[in-house]
C-alpha cells in the first residue's frame, strides 16, 4: 500500500494512478474514510498552499443531447490552446434499479491521448440519486480542485432535482438537441432556471434552426425578468461547428476565476468551496438517514451551517453526524 | 419423345436437364501471399469452383504490417496485402481472367479491387473479363463486423463510386455485397436479418439514385448488380423460408420504388455461408451435422437457392479451419450436388400451404421494420442513432438468456453434455490450425522490399491525388488504381483517406440491455456483491476490454451485460482499442477488473501488452486480469504464467458462473487483504 503522503506527492504530478487512488478515497463510502479524507486535504493544501482551486464546470442537458461527444472535442481543444492548463473529466451515467450496477458509457465518447497527464476522466455512477449527480460527487470535486485548473461535471439527463449541479458548479451549462415541442416543454418546467449557458448542439440536423428560435421564444417566457438573456451556443459534436465560441466563453469562465482568486488570496479560495459545504452536508444526511436525518439536523443540531462551524469541517461533519444521529436513535 | 413430367426440369428446348450445381467456395488465407497462393491452388485442383479470399486485419483495417497495432495480428486470420507486389504472388499461376474471386474486404474495399484491377493491367489481362465480388458492405461493420474505418457517409460514398467505375469498366463485377450473414452471426432474429440488409439496399440504392451518375438504364443494371450475402441457421425450415421471403421482398421493393422494369435485374441474388454462431467448442463433431442441416435451408428450395456456397468445419469453435478440416467441409458440397437428385427436381415447395404462411409473416414483419428504419432516414441515422446495433445486442442478450435457461437446447453443450472424447481431437496438433510464426517477419520483409525499390515521387503523387479527389467529391477509384500501380501501401491508401474524412466509432448498443435471467443463483451474486461494495467501499469496477484490432463483440458484448445484470459497474468502450487504451481506462476508474475478450489469435501478445502497461502504471496489485474468447488449451499456463486470474472460452456459456468466478476472485483478494 502506498502511503497518502506518497500519493499526494504523485498525483500533484498528475500521475494517473496516484490521482485516482485519490479519488478512490474520496469515493470511499465507508466511515473510517473521512478520516483519510482530511489528511489528503491537509496534506495537499500544506503542499500547495497558494494553489488556485480549480473552476467546475457543470454540464447537464437532456439524455443523448450531446454531452459527452460536446465534453470529448471540447477537453482535446482546450489542452492544445495551453501549455499547462489540465483538465479533469467527472461523467454521471445512471444505475440500475434492479442491480445497482450501471454501464458507464460516457467514456466511449471520449477520445484517447497517449501519454497525456493533464487529462483525467472519470466515470461515477448516479446510484439512483435523483439529483443528476452521483453520491460521491461533491467529494471528489474538492478533491480535483485542488489538483486541476478546470473540473467539468456531466450529469446524468436532467434529473428532478437537477438544482445539485446548480449547487456545485461555477458555471453551468445546458445542452439542447433539435427536437421540436417536447423540449420546450421541458423547458418550461423550471429547468431553464438552471444554466449560466445554454448549448443548442446538434447543429448539423436540419431541425436545429426552428428549435434555436423556440429556444430563444421560450426564454423570455420562462425568464421574463432577466435583464439579460444568457447565451446561446449552437454547436455541433460531429463537424465541430460552434465550438470555438462555447471554449471561449468557457476559457473566459476559467481566467475570471483565477483573476478574482488572485487579488482575494488563499483564504478566499479555500472559503469559495466550502460555501458549498452545507448544501452537500444537507444532500448527504438526506441520502444516508431520509427525512428523519435532515429533520435532526435542523432542529438538534441547529442546520448544516451551525453544524459544520462547531464540528470544523465537512470530513468531521459527516462522521459527528453519524455518531449523534446514530446516539439518538438507540435512545 | 415423351413430354417432361411436372417434376422434371427442362432447358429453353424443353430436353429434360440437371441444374447446375452452385459455385463450391471456401473461405480461407492465412500466414503470408506466398502460403495462401499454395493453399488456393491446391484448392482448385480439389474441384472448388472460385476463390473466397480472408484477409488479415490490418489488411482489413487499412495498416501496413510494420505498424504497431498491426504486429500482434499479421497473418494471423487471413493473408496480408501491403502492396500490388503481394497480389501478384497471390495470384501466382492463377488465370484470373478465369476466377470468380470474393474478397472479403469492406473498409479497405476499394483499394482492393483497386490493385486487382492493377494487377490485370500488369498481367495485360482485359479488366472487363475479371469477376467477382468485394464484399464492400459497410453497414454490417459498423453493426457486426468491425473493420470499418471512416464515418458512414464517406463509407457509403466510397461504395457508390465503386458501383459507379464497376457498371461499365468491369460489367461483371460485384462492387457489394449486401450482408444479412453477419448480423445473425451477431444475434439477429430472421425478420432483423431481413429487414436490416433490405433496408441497408434500399438505402444503398437512394444514394445511388440521388448521385445521379447514372441514367435510368444504367441505374436499372445498377439494381441487377446488387448481390447479397445470407447466413443459415439451424432452425432449417425457417431458414428456408426466409429465402423465398428475401427473394419475394427484393422484386417488390425494387419494382414498386425504384420502378425496375426488367425482372432480371429484380431477381435476388446471394451466397451463403452457413451459420457458425451456433458452432459449439463442446463436442465438437456435432457441428458437422449442424453445417449439413443449415446447408439443406439454403439448397432444397430451387427458387430459393444459393449461388455460391462457402462451410464452416466442425472445429470452428477451436481454431482458423486445417486444410483436412476445409476439405471435410467441400466435399459436403460435393456430396449434396453430385450424389444426391437435388438438381433433378424444379421447386419442391411450390404451393405448400405452409410455407406460404410463414414467408408471408416473416414478410410482413420485415416490412414494418423496414417502414421504420426508412422513418428514421435510413441506415446511416439508424446506425448513428446506435437503434440499429441496439436491436442486434438485445436479440444475443436474448438468445444467450435463453441457452442459460434451457429454453434454447444446444446439444452436447446445454443437454446431453456428457459423451466420450472425441478422437478428431486426438491428433498431434490436438485437431487445430497452428501457424507459421515466420509470416509476420515475411510480411514485414515485402513491405520493406516494395518501399526501397519503388519510385517514391509517384507514390507521392498518386497519394496526392488521391486526397484530392477525397476533398473535391471527385471518384477516389481511378487514383487509387494509380496508387496501386505506384506501390502505394495499404497503411499509405487508407491513412490518406484517414486524414480527409477522419476515423469513426460506433454505438456499442449496450447501454441499458438486461439479460432475461432471474433466478436463485442471479440473486445470489447480486447479494455477494452488494457485500462487497461494503467492504470496498465501492461498487466493484470492471473494464471490459476488446484489444487489438479483433472485431468479435458478441462475447465483450454479453459480458458487459451480464456484469451489469449482477450488480458490476462497467466500463466497456467498443472494439479496436490498444492495449495502453484498455488499461488507461481502468487505471483513471479505479477498476478492481479488466476482462479482455480476444477472438483474433493474439491473446498471447495482447495480453502481455496489458500486464506490461499495467506495471508501467504500478497498477498491477490493484487490478486482476481475466481473459476469454477462442484461447485453446494449450496456452493457457502461458496466459497464467503472465498473472491472468481466469480464462474463458465458448463451452462457458453459463453467464452466472462466469459472475460467480469473477466474483470470487474478487472476495479471495479482499480476504487477503484484510477487509
Ligand atoms: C460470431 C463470429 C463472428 C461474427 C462476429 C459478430 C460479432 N459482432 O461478434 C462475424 C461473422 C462478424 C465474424 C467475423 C470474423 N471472424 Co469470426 N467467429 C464467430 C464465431 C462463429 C462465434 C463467436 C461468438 O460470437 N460466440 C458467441 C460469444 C458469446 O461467445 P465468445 O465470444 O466465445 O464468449 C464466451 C466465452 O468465450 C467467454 N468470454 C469471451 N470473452 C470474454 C471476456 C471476459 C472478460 C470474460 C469473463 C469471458 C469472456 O464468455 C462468453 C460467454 O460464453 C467464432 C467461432 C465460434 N463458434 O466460436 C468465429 C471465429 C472467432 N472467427 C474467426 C475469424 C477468423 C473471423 C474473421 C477474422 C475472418 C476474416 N479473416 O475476416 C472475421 C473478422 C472479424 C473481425 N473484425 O475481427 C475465427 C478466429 C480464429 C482464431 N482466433 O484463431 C473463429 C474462431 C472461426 C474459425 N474457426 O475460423 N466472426
Ligand atoms: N448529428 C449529430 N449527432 C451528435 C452530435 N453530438 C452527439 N451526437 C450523437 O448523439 C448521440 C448521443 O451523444 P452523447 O454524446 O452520448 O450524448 P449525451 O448527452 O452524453 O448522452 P447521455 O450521457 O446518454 O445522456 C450519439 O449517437 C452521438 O454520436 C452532433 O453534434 N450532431
Ligand atoms: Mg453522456
Amino acid at each position: 500500500m502506498t502511503s497518502i503522503p506518497d500519493l499526494v506527492e504523485r498525483a500533484l504530478t498528475l500521475d494517473k494512478y496516484a490521482v485516482s487512488r485519490l479519488i478512490g478515497i474520496f469515493e470511499d463510502r465507508r466511515p473510517d474514510a473521512s478520516a483519510r479524507r482530511s489528511s489528503v486535504l491537509a496534506e495537499l493544501d500544506t503542499r500547495r498552499p497558494d494553489r488556485p482551486l480549480g473552476v467546475i464546470l457543470g454540464v447537464t442537458g437532456t439524455p443523448g443531447s450531446g454531452k459527452s461527444s460536446l465534453l470529448s472535442r471540447v477537453a482535446v481543444d482546450l489542452l492544445g490552446s495551453s501549455e499547462t492548463l489540465s483538465i479533469a473529466v467527472v461523467a454521471v451515467d445512471p444505475s440500475s434499479q434492479v442491480s445497482g450496477g450501471a454501464l458507464l458509457g460516457d467514456r466511449t465518447r471520449m477520445r484517447f491521448v497517449p501519454d497525456e497527464r493533464r487529462l483525467f476522466f472519470r466515470s461515477q455512477a448516479s446510484d439512483n440519486d435523483l439529483g443528476g449527480l452521483g453520491p460521491t460527487s461533491f467529494q471528489v470535486c474538492r478533491l480535483l480542485v485542488r489538483l486541476f485548473d478546470c473540473v467539468f461535471i456531466e450529469t446524468v439527463g436532467i434529473g428532478q432535482s437537477e438544482a445539485d449541479i446548480r449547487q456545485l458548479a461555477d458555471r453551468v451549462y445546458l445542452v439542447l438537441q433539435p427536437l421540436g415541442g417536447d423540449e420546450v416543454q421541458f423547458l418550461k418546467a423550471g429547468i431553464i432556471e438552471i444554466p449560466d449557458a445554454f448549448v443548442l448542439n446538434k447543429s448539423d440536423e436540419p431541425a436545429s434552426d426552428i428549435s434555436f428560435h423556440q429556444l430563444q421564444g421560450s426564454m423570455w417566457l420562462a425568464r421574463p425578468f432577466d435583464a439579460e438573456f444568457p447565451p446561446v451556443f449552437r454547436t455541433s459534436a460531429l463537424t465541430g461547428d460552434g465550438l470555438g465560441e462555447l471554449e471561449a466563453d468557457m476559457l473566459g469562465a476559467l481566467a475570471a476565476a483565477v483573476d478574482s482568486t488572485a487579488s482575494a488570496g488563499a483564504a478566499v479560495v479555500a472559503q469559495n468551496l466550502s460555501t458549498r459545504e452545507p448544501y452537500f452536508l444537507e444532500r448527504w444526511v438526506d441520502d444516508e438517514w431520509g427525512r428523519r436525518g435532515v429533520a435532526f439536523l435542523h432542529d438538534l443540531l441547529g442546520g448544516p451551517d451551525e453544524f459544520l462551524s462547531t464540528v470544523g469541517g465537512f470530513d468531521a461533519a459527516l462522521d459527528r453526524f453519524d455518531e449523534t444521529f446514530a446516539e439518538s436513535l438507540s435512545l | 419423345m415423351t413430354e417432361p413430367q411436372k417434376h422434371q426440369i427442362t432447358d429453353a428446348d424443353g430436353n429434360v436437364v440437371r441444374d447446375r450445381p452452385w459455385i463450391i467456395r471456401t473461405y480461407s488465407g492465412h500466414s503470408s501471399p506466398k502460403a495462401s497462393n499454395e493453399l488456393y491452388r491446391s484448392n482448385l485442383a480439389k474441384g472448388q469452383t472460385g476463390l473466397s479470399i480472408a484477409f488479415d486485419l490490418p489488411t482489413q483495417c487499412g495498416y501496413d504490417s510494420d505498424d504497431p497495432i498491426a504486429r500482434p495480428e499479421i497473418g494471423k486470420v487471413g493473408v496480408p496485402i501491403n502492396s500490388l507486389d503481394d497480389m501478384h504472388i497471390l495470384f501466382d499461376e492463377i488465370p484470373i481472367e478465369k476466377m470468380n474471386t470474393s474478397m472479403t474486404i469492406n473498409g479497405t474495399a476499394m483499394w482492393l479491387l483497386a490493385m486487382y484491377v492493377a494487377l490485370a493491367k500488369e498481367r495485360g489481362v482485359d479488366i472487363s473479363e475479371l469477376t467477382g465480388t468485394t464484399q464492400n458492405d459497410l453497414i454490417k461493420e459498423y453493426l457486426a463486423r468491425g473493420t470499418y474505418i471512416f464515418p458512414p457517409e464517406a463509407s457509403l460514398r466510397l461504395i457508390a463510386e465503386m458501383y459507379e467505375f464497376c457498371l461499365e469498366e468491369i460489367p461483371s463485377w460485384n462492387a457489394s455485397n449486401i450482408c444479412s450473414y453477419h448480423l445473425q452471426e451477431a444475434g439477429a432474429t430472421p425478420t432483423q436479418e431481413l429487414a436490416f440488409a433490405l433496408a441497408n439496399a434500399i438505402s444503398l440504392l437512394d444514394i445511388l439514385a440521388e448521385r445521379g451518375h447514372f441514367d435510368d438504364d444504367q441505374f436499372e443494371r445498377a439494381v441487377g448488380r446488387i448481390s447479397f450475402f445470407v447466413n443459415s441457421g439451424i432452425r432449417f425450415v425457417e431458414e428456408m423460408a426466409k429465402m423465398r421471403a428475401f427473394g419475394e421482398l427484393w422484386d417488390e421493393y425494387t419494382r414498386d420504388r425504384f420502378d425496375v422494369k426488367n425482372e432480371k435485374y429484380r431477381r435476388f441474388r446471394y451466397g451463403v455461408q452457413v451459420n457458425s454462431l451456433g458452432l459449439t467448442e463442446a463436442q465438437p463433431e456435432n457441428n458437422a451435422w449442424r453445417i449439413l442441416i443449415e446447408t439443406l435451408g439454403v439448397t432444397l428450395s430451387r427458387d430459393a437457392r444459393a449461388r455460391a456456397i462457402q462451410l464452416p468445419a466442425w472445429n470452428e469453435a477451436l481454431s482458423l479451419p486445417r486444410p483436412w478440416d476445409q476439405q471435410w467441409s467441400l466435399r459436403l458440397q460435393q456430396i449434396l450436388a453430385y450424389e444426391t437428385d437435388l438438381l433433378e427436381y424444379p421447386d419442391l415447395f411450390e404451393g405448400s400451404v405452409v410455407v406460404r404462411s410463414k414467408v408471408d409473416e416473416l414478410k410482413r414483419e420485415a416490412r414494418e421494420e423496414i417502414d421504420k428504419i426508412l422513418g428514421m432516414g435510413g441506415v446511416i441515422p439508424s446506425i448513428e442513432s446506435g437503434y440499429m446495433k441496439s436491436s442486434l445486442v438485445r436479440s444475443m442478450s436474448e438468445r444467450m438468456s435463453a441457452i442459460n435457461s434451457g429454453e434454447q437446447i444446444v446439444v452436447g453443450l446445454n443437454k446431453w453434455a456428457d459423451g466420450i472424447d472425441s478422437p478428431l481431437l486426438g491428433g498431434d496438433d490436438g485437431g487445430i490450425f497452428k501457424l507459421d510464426e515466420s509470416a509476420a517477419r515475411n510480411a514485414i520483409d515485402s513491405l520493406n522490399a516494395t518501399r526501397a525499390k519503388r519510385d517514391d515521387a509517384r507514390a507521392t503523387a498518386a497519394l496526392d491525388a488521391l486526397k484530392s479527389a477525397a476533398r473535391s467529391g471527385d471518384s477516389m477509384m481511378s487514383p487509387s488504381i494509380e496508387c496501386a500501380l505506384a506501390r502505394v501501401t495499404t497503411g499509405e491508401w487508407a491513412g490518406a483517406l484517414r486524414e480527409v474524412f477522419g476515423e469513426y466509432r460506433p454505438a456499442t448498443g449496450v447501454d441499458g440491455q438486461k439479460l432475461s435471467l432471474t433466478n436463485e443463483r442471479v440473486d445470489g451474486v447480486r447479494r455477494r456483491i452488494d457485500a462487497l461494495t461494503e467492504r470496498l467501499g465501492h461498487r466493484p469496477r470492471v473494464v471490459i476490454g476488446k484489444p487489438g484490432l479483433d472485431g468479435h463483440s458478441n462475447g465483450a458484448e454479453v459480458i458487459a451485460v451480464s456484469a451489469r445484470h449482477v450488480g458490476y459497474d462497467v466500463i466497456y468502450s467498443g472494439i479496436r482499442l490498444s492495449p495502453d487504451e484498455i488499461v488507461q481506462s481502468a487505471v483513471e476508474e479505479g477498476a478492481d477488473l479488466i476482462g479482455a475478450s480476444i477472438l483474433s489469435g493474439s491473446h498471447i501478445e495482447l495480453t502481455a501488452q496489458i500486464f506490461e502497461r499495467l506495471a508501467e502504471y504500478g497498477a498491477s496489485d490493484d487490478i486482476d486480469v481475466f481473459v476469454g474468447g477462442i484461447i485453446p488449451q494449450g496456452d493457457f499456463d502461458k496466459l497464467y504464467s503472465m498473472g491472468a486470474k481466469r480464462i474463458f472460452t465458448p463451452s462457458d456459456y453459463e453467464l452466472i458462473e462466469i459472475m460467480e468466478s469473477i466474483t470470487g476472485v474478487l472476495e479471495e483478494r479482499a480476504d487477503a487483504a484484510g477487509i
